[in-house]
């Protein structure tokens, strides 16, 4: 069987209206994909910056796949969450990116948004806080039934993933 | 060296390098420990796995740079990627009082791919989750920190920490690679135009 060694780091985040934040990440693969050795899901520590507009999480990522097929090539999703100075915390962005399909580091960039709700409960979010969320969280990486959401741009986070292939030549893959 | 091997059972990873510079506001004096983290499959076969560098000043100029150019050197062997190493690196540095307080930890992965990396790795130091902690750490003067420098590689556990970052370390590493080929590992885009026609057997 093929293997795909996914090594790196949950970078942090930029381009969010405020500050103190943190992410939940997953990693998602096809039936054909084991996992070896890894975790592949996480939560990283919440990020107060001194004097910076980029949060910095750090969070390592260490996972080994076995492959049988290239179907449901494994794809990281994200949750960017913030923790007010209550301690509460409200949802502040989705995204996903597939894991790049050739071997080497590569810096990534992912976009997130999240759901918007009616008038009425925008406003309930500025003065209370608190933000719609979805309940199926399989829609943050899967295209169907996205077109009934109304969702809205927040910051990007920031990861960077080395990648190290095994047997893929052996199975004529070119990647 | 040794010979080649054609059937190998493990592969090499050799970084050399060094600690270049680091970046902090709101401190004068540091010094840094470093260590390398590593999974259980990775053995070290020569080299440092752990040092502690000089005392260095802050340069009274526009750069306000720490310059430690402390070397790095270490080889590893290992059968499997996973548990790669990762380096770790925490900055000392004294408070107004002169006591010895924690500026920052940070650590990366070292590269997979052979050749020069020049790295920056972020630094961040843990706050205290409650006020009260926030209070008296304050007023006794004793900042939080990791018991054990090594939590900052690890993934588990994370989610209850809370952390400030500052400042920035700049590192510099060289990687060299044995067998890794040899044993199945891409570590680079293969070249697809060299595949020869009609060996491929099929996924």
């Amino acid at each position: 069987m093929a293997e795909v060694h996914i090594i790196g780091q949950l970078v942090g985040a930029s381009e969010f209206p405020e500050h103190s934040l943190f992410c939940k990440w997953g990693i998602h693969a096809g039936g054909a994909w084991k996992l070896i050795a890894g975790l592949k899901e996480g939560q990283t520590q919440v990020d107060n910056p001194e004097n910076e507009e980029f949060a910095y999480w750090s969070h390592p990522i260490d996972v080994h796949y076995a492959a049988k097929g290239l179907q449901g090539w494994p794809r990281i999703h994200v949750q960017v969450w913030r923790q007010d100075s209550l301690g509460r915390s409200e949802l502040y962005g989705y995204g996903f990116v597939h894991v790049p399909t050739s071997p080497g580091t590569h810096k990534i960039e992912c976009v997130t948004w999240r759901p918007i709700g009616t008038m009425q409960e925008e406003l309930t979010q500025f003065f209370v806080g608190g933000c719609p969320q979805l309940k199926n969280a399989d829609l943050i990486y899967s295209g169907a039934d996205r077109y009934k959401l109304r969702t809205t741009a927040m910051g990007k986070v920031h990861l960077k993933l080395n990648l190290i292939f095994r047997n893929f030549d052996k199975y004529g893959v070119e990647c | 060296m040794t010979g080649v091997n054609p059937n190998p059972a493990v592969f090499l990873v050799m970084a050399n390098g060094q600690i270049k510079t680091a970046e902090f506001p709101d401190c004068d004096e540091l010094y840094c420990r470093f260590m390398f983290v590593h999974g259980q499959d990775w053995v070290v076969t020569s080299g440092l796995e752990e040092g502690i560098s000089q005392f260095t000043h802050k340069s009274h100029d526009e750069r306000q740079l720490f310059v430690w150019n402390f070397p790095l050197n270490v080889t590893y062997k290992s059968t499997n990627p996973y548990g790669w190493p990762q380096l770790v690196i925490s900055c000392y540095g004294p408070d107004a009082f002169g006591r010895e307080i924690v500026r920052g930890y940070g650590s990366v992965h070292i590269p997979i791919t052979p050749g020069k990396h020049e790295l920056d790795i972020p630094m961040y130091v843990p706050v205290s989750t409650s006020r009260f902690q926030k209070f008296t750490s304050w007023f006794m003067g004793r900042r939080p920190e990791f018991v054990d420098p090594k939590v900052v590689s690890q993934g588990e556990g994370r989610d209850v920490t809370r952390v400030r970052s500052q400042g920035h370390v700049k590192v510099c590493l060289n990687i060299v690679t044995r067998d890794m080929k040899k044993l199945g590992y891409d570590v680079t885009p293969s070249d697809v135009t060299s595949v020869p026609v009609g060996v491929n057997a099929g996924i």
